[in-house]
C-alpha cells in the first residue's frame, strides 16, 4: 500500500512554471527613456532593415516557414520555456549559477586556504565563489546591461517599425501571442547575446552552456515564428555592444581588488582596533586568514555616489549596556527557539551553496513581475533598478562591515552556539537585513500595491538572522535602516529615466 | 533459547540509528504472547568523514557524538509472526565549531516479521524469513543541516528477506532489504543539489540494506555471541561536493564491521544485557563511526 502510494508522486519543481501571455503594455516611448551607462537608446546604431517587400526578406520568411514545421517535441518545448518571460528565464539561470559556485574553499592539509583565480577558473577552488558580494555584482550587471539593451531594442524597433512575420504573412501561425512590438531588432536575441556575454564573463567555467542555451533561445523565435533571422541578427549584435560596454565597467570598478592579500586585511582590522578598541576575528579552524572581500566597500556603486554618505554611525561597544541588551536576547532566543523562530532561521538562511539574499529576492521579483505580465523592457527596468539597489546596498553594507569590523556574537559573547554557520566577515551591520531592504525598496516603488509584503519580508530576512545566532539585533535594525537610504538612491534615478 | 530473541533485532536498529532505519534482521521470534522489552544506549562517534568519495575531517566539527536512547519491544503475536516497535530519542553535538546540537525524538518504527520456510535436516536447520517496516518521523525535527539533523525526516517503507543456517549452538545468517523512501522537508523553499529545486520537499533515494553474521551459543542457553557485517546502499542521491554541507538526499552509503553479546545472568528472571560494537570502514557522505551499544531486556508471557 505504502508502494502504491509513493509510486504516483509527482517529480519537484526545479523552474518556474512561465506560460506565455500577452504584455500587459508596450511601452512605445521606452526606446526614450534614460539608460544606464549608454548616453540614450540610439546611441548604439544597427543597420536599417531590408523592406519587407524585399526579395530578401521575402526570402527569410520562407526560411521561418521552413524552421517552424515539423518541429520536435525539445523544440516545442523550448518554445514554452523561453516564450513566456525570458528575462525571468535568465534571471533564474543566473540563480542556479550562483548557487552551483557558492562555496567556500577548503582548507590545505596543511592549514593555509586556497582562493579563486579568475585567470586559471578550472582549478580549485573553481572560479568564482559566488558568495553574496559576487552574486549580487553579477546580479546587478547582467540586469542593467539588460535594460539598457532594452531601451535600445525599444528605440530602434520605433524607429524601423518593421512588422511581425505573421502580420506581412498572414499564413505564419505562431506558437505565442502576438506581442505587438516592431520586430526588428529581437529583444530576445538581445536578451540572449546580453546574458551569454555577462553570465560567461561572471562564471566563464559555464561558457560553452550559456552559449547553447542563448542558441536555443534565439532559435526558439524561429521556431515560434515570431522573429525572422535578420532581426535576431540585429538584436544580437547590439546585445553584444551594450554588454561591452557594462564588462568594460565591471574591469574597472575595484571588485578585483576586493579580496585582498592578509597584509592588507590585517590592516583594516588594526585600524578598528585602533579606532574603536576592537575588531572581528574569524573563528573557524583552521582560521580563516582573509574576511570575505575586505574591500568590497570600496567598489563603484551605481546610484549612490558617495558611499561613505550612507555609512551608518558606531554600533554599541561590546559591554555596554545597549551591547548587554541585544547580546541577552541573543542567548535567551538560542536557550528557547521556537519552532516558528526556527523556520524563520532557515527560511532566509541563503547561505553557502543557495542563490544568497539578493538571490532569493530576485525570485520575489520574478514572481511580482510574471503576475503582472510585464513586457521585457519594463521587466528589465525592474530587474535592473533592484539590483543595482541591491549591489550599492553590499557595497555600503561592506564598507560598514570592515570600517566598523565589529565582532559576531559568536566571538564576543563566551560559548555562544547558533544553528547557522557563521558568515566569514564582520557583524555589523547584517547583510540580509541591508540587501533586503533595498530590494523592497525598490520593489515598493514599482509595486506599489504590494509594498507592505516586501516590507514585512525585509523584516522578516532581518529578524531571522537574529534567531539564526550570527546577527545582534542592532545589526539588523541599522541594516534596515540603511538598506532603505541606499534603495532610496535607485528609486530616485528611477523616477527620473522617462518611464514613470 | 527463548531469551535470545531480541538480541539482533535491538541491534540492528541501534546501530543502524536513522541512517538506514533498518528493519528487524534476525530469524529469532517471541512465543506467541510472550513480550520483550529493551532499553538501549548508543554512543556514535566519528571525527572524519567522507565529504563524497574524499576522506577528510573538518576541524569545525572536530568529533561529533550521537546519542540514542531507545525503548522497545517485541511480540509474539504467533509463534512464527512478530511485531517489533522502537521510538528513538536522538542528540547530535560537535565537540569544536559554533554550531548547536540538537535533541529530540527521531522515527516511530514499527516492523512485522514472519517465517516463511523451515528445513530441518539431523541438527541443521535452514530457515527463510521476511519483515515488512514502517519508520515515520515522530516530531517536528529539522532534516536539514546534516550531520547535526536527527534524522531524515521521511518515511521509510521496506521490505526485508532473511536466510539463516543453523547447526547446533552456530548459525550463519544473512538479509537484506529495500527501502522506500517518501519526500521529506526542510524549512527553505529552495535549495541546489545538482540543480535548483523550488520546493521545500526533498526526494529522498531509496536505499539498499545487507548484512551478514556469524553466531553462537553456549550449550546452557545464557551467552550469545556474534560477528556482523552490515551495510546501506542508497540507491540515487548525489555527493557532497568540496566543503558543502551534507543534505539528506545525498548518496550514503557505509560497510560497518561489528560484534555483540547478550548474557542472561540470572536464569529464569528474562532479564538480558546486550553490549556490542561497529566501526564503518567504508563509506560515502557519512562519517566514520565507532558505534557502541549497551542496554537491558526483559522478556515475559502477557498471555499463553
Amino acid at each position: 500500500m505504502a508502494l502504491a502510494f509513493w509510486s504516483c508522486e509527482k517529480d519537484l519543481p526545479t523552474e518556474a512554471v512561465i506560460e506565455p501571455y500577452t504584455f500587459a503594455g508596450l511601452d512605445e516611448n521606452g526606446g526614450n527613456w534614460a539608460p544606464i551607462l549608454l548616453a540614450n537608446g540610439s546611441e548604439i546604431g544597427i543597420p536599417a532593415p531590408a523592406d519587407v517587400t524585399s526579395a530578401a526578406y521575402l526570402a527569410e520568411l520562407e526560411d521561418l516557414k521552413n524552421a517552424a514545421s515539423g518541429l520536435s517535441s525539445s523544440q516545442k518545448a523550448a518554445v514554452q520555456y523561453w516564450g513566456g518571460n525570458a528575462l525571468v528565464r535568465w534571471n533564474e539561470i543566473a540563480r542556479e549559477l550562483a548557487a552551483k559556485y557558492n562555496l567556500i574553499p577548503a582548507p590545505n592539509p596543511d592549514g593555509t586556504y586556497p582562493a579563486p583565480d579568475a585567470a586559471n577558473p578550472s582549478q580549485y577552488p573553481l572560479f568564482p565563489f559566488a558568495n553574496p558580494p559576487y552574486t549580487c555584482r553579477m546580479l546587478a550587471y547582467w540586469s542593467a546591461a539588460q535594460f539598457d539593451a532594452m531601451i535600445a531594442a525599444w528605440y530602434h524597433k520605433y524607429q524601423f517599425n518593421r512588422p511581425a512575420p505573421h502580420e506581412v504573412d498572414g499564413s505564419i501561425k505562431t506558437l505565442l501571442p502576438h506581442s505587438g512590438l516592431p520586430a526588428y531588432p529581437s529583444e530576445d536575441a538581445a536578451i540572449a547575446a546580453v546574458s551569454q556575454a555577462v553570465l560567461s564573463a561572471m562564471f566563464p567555467l559555464e561558457k560553452d552552456f550559456l552559449t547553447a542555451k542563448a542558441e536555443e533561445h534565439k532559435n526558439s523565435r524561429l521556431w515560434a515564428g515570431m522573429n525572422v533571422e535578420s532581426d535576431l541578427v540585429a538584436g544580437d549584435s547590439l546585445g553584444r555592444a551594450v554588454a561591452a560596454r557594462f564588462l568594460a565597467r565591471a574591469a574597472t570598478d575595484g571588485m578585483k581588488n576586493a579580496q585582498t592579500p592578509k597584509p592588507v586585511s590585517d590592516s583594516i582590522a588594526q585600524a578598528a582596533q585602533d579606532r574603536f578598541g576592537w575588531h572581528w576575528e574569524n573563528l573557524e579552524i583552521p582560521q580563516r586568514p582573509v574576511g570575505l572581500a575586505p574591500l568590497f566597500g570600496k567598489v563603484k556603486p551605481w546610484c549612490v555616489p558617495n558611499i561613505v554618505d550612507v555609512r551608518p554611525g558606531p554600533p554599541p561597544a561590546p559591554g555596554s549596556p545597549e551591547f548587554q541588551r541585544d547580546a541577552e536576547e541573543l542567548q535567551d532566543i538560542q536557550d528557547n527557539l521556537t519552532t516558528e523562530q526556527r523556520h524563520i532561521a532557515n527560511f532566509w538562511s541563503d547561505g553557502l551553496g543557495t542563490y544568497t539574499p539578493p538571490g532569493h529576492w530576485n525570485r520575489f521579483a520574478s514572481d511580482a513581475l510574471l503576475a503582472r505580465n510585464y513586457n521585457p523592457l519594463r521587466t528589465a527596468r525592474t530587474f535592473a533598478y533592484m539590483n543595482m539597489a541591491i549591489m550599492d546596498a553590499g557595497i555600503s553594507c561592506w564598507d560598514a562591515k570592515y570600517y566598523y569590523h565589529y565582532p559576531r556574537p559568536s566571538q564576543a559573547i563566551p560559548g555562544f552556539q547558533t544553528i547557522l554557520g557563521i558568515p566569514n566577515f564582520p557583524s555589523y551591520t547584517s547583510g540580509h537585513s541591508t540587501f533586503s531592504a533595498a530590494a523592497a525598496t525598490v520593489l515598493a516603488h514599482i509595486f506599489p500595491e504590494d509594498k507592505a509584503q516586501f516590507d514585512a519580508w525585509a523584516e522578516e530576512a532581518a529578524e531571522s538572522r537574529i534567531y539564526g545566532g550570527i546577527h545582534y539585533r542592532f545589526d539588523a535594525t541599522v541594516g534596515i535602516e540603511t538598506g532603505h537610504l541606499v534603495g532610496n538612491y535607485s528609486v530616485v534615478v528611477a523616477q527620473a529615466d522617462g518611464a514613470e | 533459547m527463548k531469551y535470545f530473541k531480541l538480541w539482533a533485532p535491538a541491534i540492528a536498529l541501534a546501530l543502524s540509528l536513522n541512517l538506514s532505519a533498518q528493519t528487524p534482521s534476525d530469524a529469532i521470534y517471541m512465543d506467541k504472547g510472550q513480550i520483550c522489552l529493551a532499553a538501549l544506549y548508543t554512543h556514535d562517534t566519528w571525527d572524519e568523514y567522507w565529504e563524497g568519495t574524499l576522506k577528510r575531517n573538518n576541524e569545525n566539527i572536530g568529533t561529533l557524538t550521537r546519542q540514542t536512547v531507545m525503548p522497545m519491544f517485541a511480540l509474539g503475536i504467533t509463534d512464527r509472526i512478530n511485531v517489533i516497535a522502537g521510538l528513538p530519542w536522538v542528540r547530535t553535538k560537535a565537540s569544536a565549531g559554533q554550531m548547536a546540537g540538537v535533541s529530540g525524538i527521531q522515527d516511530a518504527g514499527l516492523w512485522v516479521k514472519a517465517k516463511a520456510f523451515e528445513f530441518k535436516s539431523g541438527e541443521s536447520v535452514l530457515t527463510l524469513h521476511a519483515t515488512a517496516g514502517l519508520t515515520v518521523p515522530a516530531s517536528n525535527y529539522l532534516a536539514d543541516y546534516m550531520p547535526f539533523s536527527l534524522g531524515l525526516g521521511c518515511v521509510d517503507a521496506s521490505l526485508r528477506a532473511i536466510v539463516q543456517y543453523q547447526w547446533k549452538g552456530w548459525y550463519a545468517r544473512a538479509h537484506s532489504g529495500y527501502h522506500v523512501r517518501g519526500n521529506t522537508t526542510i524549512e527553505r523553499d529552495y535549495y541546489y543539489t545538482t540543480q535548483d529545486y523550488y520546493t521545500d520537499e526533498v526526494d529522498m533515494p531509496n536505499a539498499l540494506d545487507y548484512g551478514a553474521s556469524l553466531g553462537w551459543w553456549n550449550p546452557k542457553g545464557t551467552l550469545k555471541a556474534e560477528l556482523t557485517m552490515d551495510g546501506l546502499k542508497t540507491l540515487g542521491g548525489f555527493d557532497i561536493r568540496r566543503q558543502d554541507a551534507g543534505f539528506p538526499s545525498n548518496k550514503m552509503n557505509f560497510t560497518r564491521l561489528g560484534a555483540g553479546m547478550q548474557y542472561y545472568p540470572i536464569s529464569g528472571t528474562g532479564l538480558g544485557i546486550i553490549v556490542s560494537g561497529g566501526y564503518v570502514v567504508a563509506g560515502r557522505n557519512m562519517g566514520q563511526s565507532l558505534v557502541l551499544t549497551g542496554g537491558v531486556t526483559y522478556q515475559f508471557h502477557i498471555w499463553h
